[in-house]
């Protein structure tokens, strides 16, 4: 083989190689991408799955920006304040030079579904008055093959009298059939009976409310019953709360036992180390029924000391129950056990105590493991699901993130709101999706840490 | 003075180890003695515990759901730690290469393993739909299938013709040369879109509609919605093997491979005789780990029954029969009975375990 030949196959092997890669990325990618999209969608399920729907044309989000501007002064999440109007064009294919004949309403339609029925709102039908359509254009116009008129039509919607904030002001078009929507202002979330009713969720939506419809319900609609508070918010808050506190548990507890168990001599080490093994192989499943009723009696009335009865549904409960994981424990022992003994044994010839070696001699030199550790715990805390949804059941104020995502798939999978499901989903992901842009490289080691010895 | 040392040393790792043995002795021991013990019992949460002997183990074997959810907890840890591992294992090899920026792809690749079970749960909802993702994916393969064969024998075609002018000139080639390959590829898609424009191939009608999760409906004895979450999990599991595969990868000389060369080895020889073998520990740590995590399947199983999803008795597994026997809902707790399953479902964890000790490779593995 000629070295040109041999050159040639290497750039090709070379060529076929990233081809794969970039399939496989399609393939790990493509579905969490597609289902982001769908999550803005107005019907995440529609056949044919279509890329180009309205939420991603930028010309709907400069004219929902504009129309979330006048009507509430809130270019982001839109609504409707009292002395403000706003303008809408719609403009219609029609074979006739005279103007069809189009009904305009503003439906008394609920605001939201699922858990956000449960709230009365204000019904933009009740407060905001409806001028036109007014004709304001007509000329000749060609559709592919069909010769016609286009007519161009304003709509006004005006809050004259006071009255409260309105989150949204829904919109429905009647045209008769044979006229054909060319292009509005703000296009349609929706087209229904066949395409002559075209219907608007909101018309001042603002930029979030058009593009992250889906999200922005998300916060809004899973309000608490007594505050009215963002559940989702909370949700969000609590998942962090106990994230960050069970890091630094963790951190500190599991260096302490790892370095007892890979330094210093007592008895019975190894026959701890070999339990401590064995828990790992235990499923939660085996433990939950009595560590459920040990939280129930207070950690055996222990809690009452401090006056509280159960520490079902609270905190304490979940975190004095989780104080160090075995595995983490595990992890800390075998760093310890490779990094070099001479450091510390000349400290300890100096007198320093094993607590003041730990702490100012070797955990300064076990950053990488402690930032490895700390990405493990946040990410499995923030993951968790068994036993957080053991141990918190009411008020739903106290769910975290996971438990929340349960009670909002149940309270939405019913009417089949798939959108919000996703878009609840794609929230949760959010923080977990930072931290591993930023610490990817220890996600992918830590993995090794805890597994494999090289 | 030197007995003093010692229990000073002692009393210090005591003291260190305080935090770890209240989580261990409390939240672990005192709560596994007490499943063994709620397991030889009749109790239901309220009156104190009846001894019954070994009569909820019996009646384990006795009870449908149980049986089901073994069946569906056997079935679903063999499926996917069969899929998982090998699949992890084909994306390592691809992966091993001194390709420029290959540590982007190993970041992409790793996304779905980051986010929690409960939001993959929601995509699978979404995805598993009637009109879902995976039906519109599955249509689009089936009415494109003519396009695929087209496109399948042209590149057949394109490629035999150019090493057979390749051996005429006198240079053996294989039939997968990439080189070749690289322009029967682009030809051969040139000429599938002319016999499209030329309508000799066409789509066809194909509309999937497979009810993946409304339904009790079985393939190969494992119900549709628990294929569902298979696949899914499958999907969600591999990037973490393949971080390991790739760790075990780097473990094995080069030397080794570029000595099988000049021997003459073919890639399949080097794969079966260096790669395998020297792989070993890491290849059943991957299965043992990838056993252990899918006989605790819980969460998905929640997410996907209720409203709008998946009948229970076509998911249940035996993480949520012990569950559902502590928690039922309109009736009294069987405590006695989820403890005896829990137990069953660690044995199954620890024979796991233990029959990898046996035939696996401890020193350089798990330990």
């Amino acid at each position: 083989m000629s070295p040109k030949e041999a050159a040639r196959r290497r750039w090709a092997r070379v060529a076929w190689a990233y081809g794969l890669l970039l399939a496989f990325g399609v393939f790990f990618v493509g579905p969490f991408l597609m289902g982001f999209l769908a999550s803005l969608k107005t019907d995440p399920l529609e056949w044919p799955f279509t890329l180009g729907f309205p939420q991603v044309r930028p010309k709907n989000w400069a004219a929902a920006w504009q129309l979330g501007q006048k009507g509430s002064g809130d270019p982001w999440l839109g609504g409707m304040r009292p002395g403000r109007e706003v303008v809408l064009e719609v403009a219609y294919f029609w074979p006739e030079p005279t103007p069809p004949d189009l009904q305009a309403a503003i439906p008394r339609r609920r605001p939201g579904a699922g858990m956000g029925a449960v709230f009365e709102g204000p019904y933009a039908a009740d407060h905001v008055g409806l001028l036109g359509p007014e004709l304001v254009e007509t000329r000749p116009f060609r559709l592919g093959e069909a010769e016609g008129y286009l007519h161009r039509f304003r709509l006004r919607i005006a809050y004259e009298k006071e009255g409260p904030y309105l989150e949204r002001v829904p919109l429905d078009l009647e045209a008769p059939r044979g006229a054909l929507l060319l292009e509005a202002t703000l296009d349609p979330v929706r087209m229904e009976r066949r395409g002559r009713v075209a219907s608007w969720d909101n018309v001042v939506p603002g930029l979030l409310g058009y593009a992250f419809h889906n999200y922005v319900r998300a916060f809004r609609e899973t309000r608490s019953l007594e505050t009215g508070q963002s559940l989702f918010l909370r949700w969000t808050l609590n998942s962090f709360l106990i994230a960050f506190i069970k890091v630094l548990t963790t951190l500190v507890f599991a260096s302490m036992a790892g370095y007892a168990l890979a330094r210093l001599r007592f008895p019975g080490r190894q026959a701890l180390f070999l339990f401590l093994l064995f828990s790992m192989m235990v499923p939660g499943q085996v433990t939950f029924i009595s560590n459920y009723l040990v939280l129930k009696d207070g950690i055996f009335g222990l809690s009452r000391l401090f006056g509280v009865e159960t520490l079902l549904n609270t905190y304490a409960g979940l975190i004095l129950s989780g104080l160090v994981g075995a595995g983490a424990v595990f992890i800390m022992k075998q760093f310890f056990e490779s990094i070099p003994r001479e450091v510390e044994e000349a400290a300890l010839i100096d007198g320093a105590t094993p607590l003041q070696t730990l702490f100012r001699i070797v955990l300064p030199m076990a950053t990488p493991a402690l930032g490895a550790l700390a990405i493990l715990t946040f990410q499995g805390t923030w993951n968790e699901f068994f036993w957080p949804f053991i141990v918190l059941t009411s008020p739903r104020e106290i769910y975290t993130l996971p438990l929340g995502l349960l009670s909002f798939r149940n309270a939405y999978g019913q009417v089949g709101d798939w959108g919000l499901i996703l878009a609840g989903g794609f929230l949760s992901m959010i923080p977990i999706l930072i931290l591993f842009a930023v610490f990817q490289r220890y996600f992918v080691e830590g993995v090794n840490v805890g597994a494999v010895k090289e | 003075m030197r007995l003093k040392a010692r229990t000073l040393e002692g009393l210090y790792a005591l003291f260190l180890l305080l935090p770890l043995l209240f989580t261990l002795g409390v939240f672990f021991l005192y709560a596994f003695l007490r499943a063994v013990y709620f397991s030889f019992t009749d109790y239901d949460l309220f009156s104190p515990p009846r001894f019954v002997g070994l009569a909820n183990y019996l009646r384990l074997f006795q009870d449908p759901p149980f049986l089901k959810a073994l069946w569906h907890t056997l079935a679903y840890s063999l499926v996917v730690t069969s899929l998982q591992t090998f699949l992890a294992l084909l994306l390592a090899l691809a992966l091993n290469q001194p390709l420029k920026g290959i540590t982007a792809f190993r970041t992409v690749y790793y996304l779905p393993s980051v986010i929690s079970t409960a939001a993959a749960s929601l995509l699978l909802l979404w995805l598993f739909q009637r009109t879902g993702l995976v039906n519109q994916a599955l249509s689009l393969l089936l009415a494109h299938l003519p396009h695929l064969l087209a496109l399948a024998l042209l590149f057949a075609l394109l490629q035999g013709a150019q090493v057979l002018w390749e051996k005429r000139k006198g240079t053996p080639t294989s039939f997968l040369d990439p080189a070749l390959a690289l322009l029967s590829l682009p030809l051969a898609l040139l000429g599938t879109y002319a016999l499209d424009l030329l309508g000799l191939v066409q789509a066809r009608e194909a509309r999937v509609e497979v009810p993946w999760l409304p339904t009790s409906a079985a393939f190969l004895g494992i119900p549709y919605p628990l294929w569902a979450i298979i696949l899914m999990n499958t999907y969600t599991t591999i990037p973490t093997f393949m971080v390991l595969f790739l760790a075990g990868l780097k473990g094995i000389p080069k030397t080794l491979y570029e000595a099988a060369a000049l021997d003459g080895a073919s890639p399949w020889v080097m794969f079966s005789r260096i790669t395998v073998p020297l792989l070993r520990p890491v290849l059943f740590l991957v299965i043992t780990l990838g056993l252990i995590g899918t006989l605790q399947l819980f969460d998905q199983v929640l997410f996907v029954g209720g409203s709008g999803g998946a009948p229970i008795e076509a998911t249940i597994t035996l993480a949520y029969y012990v569950y559902g026997n502590v928690f039922p809902s309109g009736a009294a707790p069987r405590v006695g009975l989820a403890s005896a399953a829990a137990l069953f479902l660690a044995g199954l964890t620890l024979l796991v375990v233990l029959l990898q000790r046996r035939f696996g490779v401890s020193e350089r593995g798990w330990t």
